[in-house]
């Protein structure tokens, strides 16, 4: 690439060229993980047999894919906490409309097969709404996802009238349950949705623009870039994807919960800050997300095979969390000399 | 007598800004209860002259003495020791937005402060009320500073200067957002406190006001003092112009390639610009001609330039090309930091972001040979100078993150290019670069319209020149204008 320049600036050494393209490509949480998955084989003999290590993968898809949702919003310096509101409404909303109101339904009985898009186009209307707020109406996110997520809490209990509702469809519920070639089809839903969104961040025209307005709005802006229409898309994009998200729980359960998805969006934070997704927007890698998220995924195993008592697993979490941003914000900084926010 | 003794004396002042010497040893002197005018074209040194007189800018060199203070400057802060001797206005009106107006004049103001460095309230805001009295200005000091005109704005930041008590004040083109009434009124202040024997150091672009407030005054040029403390009376516009301009005759190299047979590339047609005029104005741009935008800041060539660019939608009137089609336009925005480039990408991706839609092939996903091919190019064009086209711009050099900005412009392969302020911040190697840049892009048939400031950049580069001044077009220059009339008319005097 140099050749197209006609002077060289300080050309760096080949190391300090492969610690940048290291921590740039999102990798730096990786050798962390080999090292826990190492020390969880020798301490818990059941960690590294293929049963726990799908069940691993099962867990994170959910977490995956509203992280995955979250970091459309977060690279253009965006928030969006109404995702975990998301996760719980879509899919309850969409199982009353199809079960009977014997079983706790609203009365109108949709066929079945209606089930995904229900949940996905409430999931998406929701999205829209937001992005309105921003872009239209000119909400801080904070503020205008705050007050929709506990609307959202609100609306699971007004719709279901504070029952869970159990077996709603198998439209609703193939894609968390059933297995395809061995594999829970949920993780090959995280997979297929990671792989295609990650080249679209690093290949597509839709993620460049992203990383371009996250680094500096006003200059996309001037660059011809459709700022407003990006911004608004990215935040439909997330909420689809919390609803996706919200179908595999419920398919895993097999039953939409009143209390499904609390929490999530915490999860979901640390997952790309861990993951090197700066919350200052402009940054973050797919690889270096799904990083995040299986860290988020072994730790929880571990300390559970390892039978910690269940406040020490949160809190060892959370301790987890702050170091692995501390250990990212140090690495990034270290390889490019620009301070990023995390 | 103690006023033979000048209050404030300023020896041997040189300031250096990276490559570029600004100020060149100066010696400067002020007298008790006078207004100096501090006179120079853009670059010449003023604002960092005045600048070091305050503190905002530590000088390298020399001392400093205002009043009984004394400062020896060696490029260290020294602010805080001259804070109660002088104060200084700038251009732009540094207010608190959310605070009121009471709040903005008292701040930092002992004369409202009691024990424990709280805050009177209601001796405050009777204090302020009398102020505001005393310059018949009718707003109400609870009123919050950010909900008021630009004028008015000016105006407060000079009264808040004015009601520190200090000896000595500094006004740097103070009058710069000001109506016809509000000047007078602030030339009325000044002169009364004149009458007190507070003294001033007025800078204004408009030789006019200096000639009505000013009693002496100091012209720079490059960085060095031309003309050092001349009575008012024994200039003229056309002495000050000489003086300000120098012997060197700045040899045009400007060359001509606008094809005036070919359709006109873009036309305003009866824009509205800002401040609001009836008749709105009328703007056409030839292929291979390059424009310029001049007036004083503030007068809507800024605004024409974003409606051209289409970042700005004219409240009246239209912007159109040849056959109703726009042109495909590439824009330089006038500030590189704030909306330039993007500083944690790299010089590829901040290439590429101006012409996505070209080098994206099937579904949207970007073409990468193309994208490597197209933005080499550009690199090579614009001679982008960095360690690889992935290292982050934020890393470059000014000359040449504006150098990636252009390469961004013309990524989009644009047939018009809007610059704004194309060389600001720039060393000089490099603005001789981007020059040469622009008179390329126009000699390959596009349309270049350049806002400027800079006298040099127009007379090097424009082949017409459009004034702008309070929303309106009010002169135009073509082919071989001289120097002297551009500074005349850029300064506003004719």
């Amino acid at each position: 690439m140099s050749s197209a320049t006609p002077t060289k600036a300080a050309a760096p050494t080949r190391m300090q060229a492969f610690g940048t393209a290291f921590v740039s490509g999102g990798y730096t949480m990786y050798p962390v993980l080999l090292a826990l998955v190492i020390v969880g084989a020798v301490v818990a003999p059941r960690f590294a047999t293929s049963t726990n290590l799908i069940n691993i993968l099962e867990q994170i898809s959910v977490l995956g894919l509203t992280t995955i949702g979250l970091t459309f919003v977060v690279l253009i310096g965006r928030l969006d906490l109404s995702l975990e509101g998301i996760v719980g409404f879509a899919p309850m909303f969409a199982a009353v409309c199809l079960v009977p109101a014997a079983a706790g339904g609203i009365g109108i009985e949709l066929p079945s097969w209606m089930g995904l898009l229900i949940a996905l186009g409430v999931a998406g209307v929701i999205g829209f709404f937001n992005g309105f707020m921003v872009v239209r109406v000119g909400l801080n996110p904070f503020i205008s996802t705050l007050g929709l997520l506990v609307l959202l809490r609100g609306g699971v209990l007004i719709v279901s009238n504070g029952r869970s509702i159990y077996s709603p469809g198998p439209a609703l519920t193939y894609l968390g349950s059933a297995k395809l070639f061995g594999l829970p089809v949920s993780v090959l839903v995280f997979g297929v949705v990671a792989t295609i969104v990650g080249l679209v961040f690093k290949y597509h025209r839709y993620g460049r623009a992203l990383y371009a307005i996250g680094g500096n709005e006003d200059a996309a802006r001037a660059a011809g870039i459709n700022v407003d229409r990006v911004i608004w898309s990215a935040f439909v994009f997330a909420a689809l994807l919390a609803g996706l998200a919200g179908i595999l729980m419920t398919g895993r359960l097999d039953s939409a919960v009143t209390t499904q998805g609390q929490g999530i969006i915490f999860s979901a934070f640390a997952a790309a800050v861990i993951g090197g997704v700066s919350l200052g927007g402009g940054r973050g890698t797919m690889v270096g997300l799904v990083s995040g998220v299986l860290l988020i995924g072994v730790i929880n195993n571990l300390l559970t095979l390892a039978q910690v008592p269940s406040f020490y697993v949160q809190a060892s979490t959370g301790a987890v969390i702050i170091i692995a941003a501390v250990l990212t914000t140090i690495a990034s900084r270290r390889s490019s000399g620009v301070k990023t926010r995390t | 007598m103690e006023n033979i003794r000048p209050i404030v004396e300023m020896r041997n002042i040189s300031k250096t800004f990276g490559s570029t010497r600004a100020l060149k040893g100066v010696d400067f002197t002020v007298m008790h209860g006078e207004v100096h005018a501090l006179l120079g074209r853009n670059g010449a040194g003023k604002s960092t002259l005045v600048s070091t007189m305050s503190g905002l800018v530590a000088s390298d060199t020399g001392t400093i003495r205002i009043d009984n203070t004394e400062v020896v400057a060696n490029g260290l802060p020294y602010a805080a020791k001259i804070r109660n001797d002088i104060a200084h206005v700038q251009q732009t009106p540094q207010l608190f937005n959310l605070l009121t107006v009471a709040e903005n004049l008292f701040l930092e103001n002992p004369l409202v402060q009691k024990k424990f460095g709280m805050v009177s309230h209601s001796l405050m805001l009777s204090k302020a009320r009398a102020l505001l009295d005393k310059w018949n200005m009718d707003i109400r000091a609870e009123a919050l500073a950010g909900e008021l005109s630009a004028g008015i704005r000016q105006l407060l930041e000079i009264m808040k200067a004015l009601s520190r008590g200090v000896p000595v004040i500094i006004l740097d083109e103070p009058t710069a957002a000001l109506s016809n009434a509000e000047k007078k009124m602030l030339f009325e202040q000044v002169k009364s406190l004149k009458a007190l024997g507070i003294s001033f150091i007025y800078i204004s672009h408009h030789l006019d006001e200096i000639f009505e407030v000013a009693d002496t005054v100091t012209i720079l040029r490059d960085g060095l003092v031309v003309k050092e403390r001349e009575a008012v009376g024994n200039l003229n516009v056309e002495l000050i112009a000489d003086l300000m301009m120098g012997e060197k005759t700045a040899r045009s190299v400007r060359s001509d390639h606008t094809r005036y047979d070919a359709p006109v590339l873009l036309e305003a047609k009866g824009v509205g610009l800002y401040p609001v005029t009836e008749a709105g104005v009328d703007f056409q741009v030839r292929p291979g001609e390059i424009v310029a935008l001049a007036g004083p800041v503030g007068g809507g060539k800024e605004a024409l330039a974003m409606m051209l660019s289409g970042q700005l939608t004219p409240y009246k009137g239209k912007i159109s090309g040849a056959n109703d089609t726009l042109p495909t336009i590439g824009l330089v925005p006038t500030d590189r930091h704030a909306s330039g480039y993007v500083g944690i990408l790299g010089v590829r991706e901040n290439v590429a972001i101006g012409g996505l839609d070209l080098l994206s092939g099937t579904f949207g996903f970007i073409d990468r040979k193309k994208e490597a091919a197209h933005v080499g190019t550009l690199a090579r064009q614009t001679n982008v100078i960095a360690a690889s086209l992935e290292q982050a711009v934020s890393q470059l050099s000014g000359g040449n993150q504006q150098k990636v900005v252009f390469a961004r412009a013309l990524c989009h392969n644009p047939q018009v290019v809007v610059a704004l302020s194309p060389t600001r911040g720039v060393d000089v190697g490099a603005k001789e670069q981007l020059y040469a840049l622009l008179r390329d892009l126009a000699s390959k048939g596009l349309g270049v319209v350049v806002v400027s400031d800079e006298e040099d950049e127009i007379a090097q580069l424009a082949n017409r020149v459009v004034i702008v001044f309070e929303g309106k077009i009010v002169a135009e220059l073509r082919g071989d204008y001289t120097m002297k009339d551009l500074i005349l008319r850029m300064e506003g005097v004719i």
